[in-house]
């Protein structure tokens, strides 16, 4: 196996640092979060899994598509497309999958999502595997595990006194071509991937389950406090809209965002004439599922569910997506 | 569709005419500025929609309302911020456009055939180019039937070309309310229970509805009372989409979305929908 010390990373990571924008694992305010770091000394080695998915870093939660200037009637548009090169280290595998799923729909649908496809290009994934599955975590039911690779540019392994290095792209490669890599006899021993596996059932059988009444059952005690969906990796719907940042006589700045969004939210199908289509709780809850299961795989191909289980943690009444594979699992075969 | 390969940025133009529809609704003639713009959006076709922007404020998606003379026009009820804002513009001010999107009404699939148009309220403007694709191609098409309702005579839109309409050959033209005023004379009830009194001819026809979604479906129910089959029965929908490239996530109806799939669905298709529209 190719080995660096901890001590060659920490280096390579200040210098890394300097060069790009460089996000990692941090603790804020005893939180573990993905979060902009200026050296090593900031970057948490020994973590589960961050609180919140690095999706922000790729599809942020509050994005600048245009700045817009209108001096009296003539109005000026600029795209804004960050350049800098970013490196997000310490990615979990669930978090990488989590861009792949994003990835079928912004980059791979016609037409692709110009900003997205940016941070994509411009990012490269450097990812530290879990040694073993945290509580809520399941992502071995979606073909992943606590140590897959598959996702990311480079992968690291904790192994004594270091870390095992897989490069997995050539992107990857040209990341840690200075690196201070040795060779070392042996592989790093695989993860613990003993989570319990929740069943998956097909899209065209979730259509069973349109009307059944696991949607009321699951339903009924939501909050429509949008938690799940802030804090999944594949959630991507968004909001846009204006913010004026600077108004004087004659010149007005304008910056059109885009904002992350939820279905879950009471108005999210309320229309100009005030009709809502879905109108309660349950109504929501079923899509957000059905676009997880169902509609997402159908339309664009991979599950929209990675096993984070940050939802199954963050929900304040317990509303349980892997209860709700169960259930539908066997209301399927039943 | 897209300007610098960007679906997201709007293509400069600016308000070249405003005048009062209806309480609450102006009709808005914007002129693209951009010449990539108006080559692109030159291509619409009767039913495709477009995002029209009011910096500062957002922007809002409308369906198209005309296809007639040198500007784009869109029907708008001031309703939130980004129409009350546009409400407030002036001639000569600023404004963006995003499209044309989605699908449209298969007009030339459709020749030879009769035309019931049936329009409620604001949902009559995107219906609006359907009738004047019919009266300005007269020969193309047959017999054309046009059913306008509003809730309230203030609310009717377009009331200024219904003398045209009327007069037009081979055209009928009814027109309701669901509650009328002091002034009002004409008919008074739903547009279904107006749809049964004209009930027109079957054969060979073709509905095309818009309109509050309780009223395109009780339309689809008394037209099947009347005789039409679901290959003979065309809608638009809407929803308060962001992005109208099927990307935002906003517009689905079970896995189709209202801005790709759509916005115009025959009744077949929308009697397939996992998740329906009401």
């Amino acid at each position: 196996m190719k080995y660096v010390t901890l001590d060659n990373l920490k280096k390579w990571l200040d210098d890394l640092a300097q060069e790009v924008d460089l996000v990692a694992p941090r603790d804020v305010d005893g939180h573990v979060l993905y979060r902009p770091v200026a050296s090593s000394a900031e970057i948490l080695f020994e973590y589960q899994r961050p609180e919140l998915s690095a999706k922000e870093f790729i599809f942020p939660d509050t994005e600048v598509l245009l700045r817009i200037e209108k001096r009296r009637n003539e109005v000026k548009q600029e795209e804004v497309l960050p350049e800098r090169k970013q490196v997000i280290f310490g990615l979990r595998p669930c978090d990488a999958h989590g861009f792949e799923v994003i990835d079928a729909l912004f980059l791979e649908q016609e037409p692709p999502d110009k900003y997205y496809a940016n941070h994509r290009q411009r990012t490269t994934l450097v990812g530290m595997a879990c040694p073993q599955m945290w509580e809520g975590c399941f992502c071995t039911s979606f073909g992943s595990g606590p140590d897959d690779p598959s996702h990311l540019d480079v992968m690291l392994r904790e192994v004594e006194g270091g870390y095992a290095v897989e490069v997995v792209t050539e992107k990857g490669a040209a990341l840690v071509a200075d690196l201070p890599l040795e060779e070392r006899p042996g592989e790093p021993p695989p993860a613990v991937a003993d989570g319990e596996q929740y069943p998956v059932v097909s899209p065209k059988q979730w259509r069973e389950v349109f009307n059944d009444q696991i949607w009321m059952r699951h339903g009924e005690r939501c909050l429509s406090c949008r938690i799940c969906t802030y804090v999944c990796p594949t959630c991507r719907c968004f909001d846009l809209t204006d913010r004026v940042v600077e108004e004087r006589p004659g010149l007005v700045r304008i910056e059109r965002i885009r904002v992350w969004d939820a279905c879950t939210s009471t108005n999210y199908r309320r229309a100009a004439g005030g009709h809502n289509s879905r109108p309660t709780k349950p109504d929501r809850i079923r899509n957000r599922f059905f676009c997880k299961f169902c509609y997402y795989p159908e339309d664009f191909g991979p599950l929209g569910c990675v096993g984070c289980g940050r939802c199954v943690v963050s929900c304040p009444v317990d509303i349980d997506i892997r209860e709700i594979m169960v259930d539908v699992a066997q209301a399927v075969s039943g | 569709m897209t300007a610098d390969n960007n679906p997201m940025r709007p293509y400069l133009g600016r308000l070249a005419g405003v005048r009062d529809l209806a309480t609450g609704i102006k009709l808005f003639q914007v002129e693209l500025t951009e010449p990539e713009g108006q080559a692109t959006i030159g291509t619409y076709r009767p039913g495709q929609f477009a995002f029209v922007s009011a910096f500062g404020a957002g922007e809002a998606p409308f369906g198209i309302a005309s296809v007639r003379g040198p500007y784009l026009e869109f029907a708008v009820n001031a309703i939130g911020h980004v129409t009350h804002t546009l409400h407030a513009l002036e001639v000569g001010d600023p404004v963006g456009v995003r499209g044309p999107l989605g699908n449209w009404f298969p007009l030339d699939e459709i020749k030879g055939r009769d035309i019931v148009i049936l329009g409620g309220g604001i949902g009559g403007a995107p219906l609006r180019p359907v009738i004047q694709t019919v009266l300005d191609r007269r020969a193309d098409y047959g017999h054309l039937t046009i059913l306008w309702a509003a809730r309230s005579p203030d609310l009717l839109v377009f009331t200024d070309e219904f003398d045209e309409w009327a007069a037009a050959p081979d055209t009928e033209f009814h027109v309701t309310v669901d509650r009328g005023d002091d002034r009002w004379q004409g008919h008074v009830g739903l547009i279904t229970k107006l749809l049964e009194e004209v009930d027109p001819a079957t054969q060979n026809a073709v509905a095309i509805t818009c309109g509050p979604p309780i009223m395109i479906h009780f339309v689809f129910l008394t037209l099947q009372k009347l005789g039409f089959t679901p290959q003979q029965m065309l809608t638009t929908l809407e929803a308060r989409m962001h992005c109208g490239i099927g990307k935002c996530g906003r517009c689905n109806m079970g896995e189709k979305f209202i801005c790709i799939d759509g916005p115009v669905f025959w009744q077949y298709e929308v009697a397939e929908f996992l998740e329906g529209f009401l």
